[in-house]
């Protein structure tokens, strides 16, 4: 996973660039893989949600996220880390993060 | 007694600022299974949100004319109505849920993802706003090659 965070006039905004296939049944039977796709991602700073997504199949593989958060509201400032959490189908979970620039 | 009562009121006014903050992580997928499964736009949103008349042209959605990869349509979507809750839809693959994204405290209405299509669609984008009122915003994006394996 790779995740960027930038402070910019007051507003953090956040990439987020995870490595999941995505397939649903349809795609998984398509292309004999399993059945594999990330079903909840959140970002937190300094302990608070900032932001999450519940997700589903029909995002691209390997799905790109952007969101924008308000630095000041959030109590987060430069150095702060944002941390990235996902789970998928399967149960398994993965962890990244990124110092705000 | 005069003192008390502001006292009491700033306790009050106190405990309503924090609780915005603690914003607990709602997974969509388990709280409304069934929208997960609609194929339709229209019966997505009805399981997701209810029967809503969502009001238009507050959100701004920028989508490629043509996309020439299905696989990854870039979707990126606005407004300055703050908003609590982003759901979005499309009529291209078997289901039509996408995503659902909840914004935190501080959270911007400015998000942007890639998504899958095997065909020509309409996208639609419902958000809830902090008012209580929905939005939503429709945009027929045409896909060259589909994406979608499925």
């Amino acid at each position: 996973m790779k995740v960027k965070a930038k402070l910019k006039k007051g507003n953090v905004s956040v990439k987020v660039l995870a490595k999941s296939p995505m397939a649903g049944k349809e795609e998984a039977a398509k292309k004999k893989i399993d059945v594999e796709f990330i079903t909840h991602m959140t970002a937190t700073v300094n302990g608070a949600v900032v932001w999450e997504a519940s997700t589903g199949p029909f995002l691209s593989k390997n799905p790109y996220m952007q969101f924008v958060f308000n630095a000041a509201a959030a109590g987060a400032k430069k150095g702060d880390k944002v941390e990235v959490n996902w789970v998928d189908n399967n149960g398994k979970t993965k962890k990244g993060g990124k110092k705000i620039k | 007694m005069e003192r008390r009562k502001f006292l009491s009121l700033g306790a009050v006014a106190a405990a309503a600022t924090i609780l915005p903050s603690t914003v607990s992580a709602t997974d969509f997928r388990k709280e409304k299974p069934a929208a997960w499964e609609a194929e339709g736009s229209a019966d997505a949103i009805k399981a997701l949100f209810g029967d809503i008349k969502p009001i238009e042209g507050k959100i701004k959605m920028k989508a490629p004319k043509l996309a020439e990869n299905g696989g990854a349509v870039p979707i990126g979507m606005k407004s300055k109505v703050e908003v609590t809750t982003v759901a979005l839809f499309q009529d291209a693959n078997p289901r039509s849920a996408v995503v659902v994204f909840e914004l935190g405290k501080g959270g911007v209405f400015d998000l942007k993802t890639k998504i899958k299509m095997r065909k020509t669609a309409n996208v639609t984008v419902i958000a809830k706003g902090t008012d209580g009122k929905f939005y939503s915003h429709v945009q027929k994006v045409e896909v060259s090659i589909g994406g979608c394996g499925g």
